[in-house]
């Protein structure tokens, strides 16, 4: 054991954390009011449509889905007033109107006939995109005085992960026909031209790129 | 996807054949005879002396899965149909997704319960009366009918299961039930919090909200199938309700109501046997 009073460095020499980080304590809170936003609409909508499909498997899947992405809304809910935000409701909004209209498609499957829609919607065009915004703000804040959302991230990105994969896997196996395959394609596409307008989960800028909207992109 | 969804919409898939309560209490098979002295066995609850009890435990345990079915669907509605905020509070959202969760595994559990019952699924019929309750357009009247009334029910069913694992040396029933009414004790709970505080400066709505729970619970004494008379095969589980939230005078009235609900079922079929007689 090292002599009492040695002095040790302090940081030992495997801990690489820096000190600084791409967002600032306000960009921070105002992505976690998006997250927030974003998580609350994708856990209603999955519980709203338990009832709509027909498939016993897929009913089990969206209900345990829905409380995973609910728990992800209460963690950036309780994380804003760290950020100095108080009042947690003034930041739980869209990142912009095109956010707002691609949800507003997610969500417009109803019949018991379109759960291949409405899991396209969710497990290939909007879980991936929180996986990348998420990954970009893992991999950009510091990582020494934005700990705790980073500990927030890991959790959630975990379940993103997860709920991707039985997703994707359960519309693998409902995928059947070539008429299915064209059914999704299209669907997919449509929710990207949409999501693309957005830009991500927090806007343009959710991965980094176009920090201001692209030209052509609705104003945010 | 609209807001409010009718029972008839529920989606199912083939295997599924679904009655009303209408239905259910018209059908005679359900009825049993009013002069239970003489031609009735003289307790109803599913022991395994009953020579129809492993029929009996299949029927209600896959009275159990359709159940929880509706119970997930019902939650899931009302993280849908109600507005954050405006109509229903975040945290009551995120308790009624959490409740989702737990009803999802239920169905899992259920679904390998009957299974190792050696019934199927859609092998009985499936009433959706449990989805009505679940309907209303007020968020506190849902969580009276549902959470409180009907997940109230699930305590006594899951109780009397529990029981019937127990007696039936069948460890691996007791076990599932005993974690099944852990998270109905949850739930009943979450129910009775919620009624309390969203109508803490309501009393009008607190009002109505137990009339409507009192209407689910009256409803949901199936005619006396739920009752502490050992002539019903639910017995009321009044430990499990109080840890639930439920004060003493709550008890007494599903008490009262349930045995009320028993004798109003055995006067009518005595009556239509009289009838039948003449």
């Amino acid at each position: 054991m090292a002599s009492k009073g040695k002095p040790r460095a302090p940081f030992a020499p495997w801990d690489r954390r820096e000190l600084p980080g791409s967002f600032s304590v306000e960009d921070t809170a105002r992505r976690a009011g998006n997250y927030k936003w974003a998580e609350m609409k994708l856990f209603e909508a999955l519980g709203g449509w338990i009832a709509t499909v027909p498939e016993l498997d897929v009913k089990m899947r969206l209900g345990t889905h829905c409380y995973k992405h609910a728990w992800h809304a209460e963690l950036w809910h309780k994380r804003l007033p760290e950020l100095r935000e108080m009042n947690p409701d003034r930041l739980t909004m869209p990142a912009n109107d095109a956010l707002v209209r691609f949800f507003a498609a997610m969500t417009e499957p109803e019949a018991p006939e379109t759960t291949l829609e409405k899991l396209t919607g969710v497990y290939r065009v909007l879980i991936p995109r929180f996986i990348a915004a998420y990954t970009f703000h893992l991999n950009n804040t510091s990582e020494i005085t934005d700990a705790p959302t980073i500990r927030s991230l890991r959790f959630i990105l975990q379940d993103e992960f997860d709920d991707w994969r039985d997703g994707e896997m359960i519309i693998q196996s409902l995928i059947e026909t070539p008429d299915d395959a064209r059914r999704v394609a299209e669907h997919q596409a449509r929710l990207e031209t949409l999501m693309t307008e957005a830009g991500g989960v927090a806007g343009h800028g959710s991965i980094g790129f176009h920090a201001t909207a692209p030209e052509g992109a609705a104003a945010q | 996807m609209k807001k409010f969804m009718p029972v008839e919409e529920l989606a199912r898939d083939e295997r599924f054949h679904q009655v009303t309560q209408a239905e259910r209490m018209r059908d005679g098979r359900s009825a049993f005879s009013a002069n239970s002295e003489q031609s009735r066995r003289s307790s109803n609850r599913i022991t395994p002396e009953r020579p129809d009890a492993s029929e009996a435990a299949r029927g209600l345990m896959h009275g159990i899965f359709v159940g929880e079915i509706q119970a997930l669907e019902g939650a899931g509605r009302t993280c849908w149909d109600f507005t954050t905020g405006e109509e229903a509070p975040f945290a009551l959202k995120l308790d009624m997704a959490r409740q989702a969760w737990d009803e999802a595994r239920h169905v899992e559990i259920s679904v390998k319960l009957g299974d190792w019952m050696g019934s199927e699924i859609g092998q009985f019929a499936e009433n959706t009366v449990l989805f009505q309750a679940a309907c209303s357009n007020d968020p506190v009247l849902r969580l009276a009918g549902v959470n409180r009334a009907l997940e109230g029910l699930a305590i006594d069913v899951f109780t009397t299961m529990k029981e019937f694992g127990e007696v039936a040396g069948d460890p691996y029933l007791e076990f599932c039930e005993d974690w099944m009414l852990a998270d109905e004790v949850t739930h009943v709970k979450m129910g009775s919090d919620w009624l309390r505080k969203v109508t803490e400066n309501d009393p009008e709505r607190r009002k109505k909200a137990l009339e409507f729970q009192n209407i689910v619970d009256k409803m949901f004494s199936y005619g006396g199938t739920r009752s502490d008379s050992d002539e019903s095969s639910i017995g009321l589980a009044r430990r499990f309700r109080e840890l639930a939230g439920f004060t003493d005078d709550e008890v007494e009235y599903v008490a009262e109501v349930s045995m009320q609900a028993l004798n109003e079922r055995k006067a009518m079929i005595a009556e239509k046997q009289a009838a039948a007689r003449r």
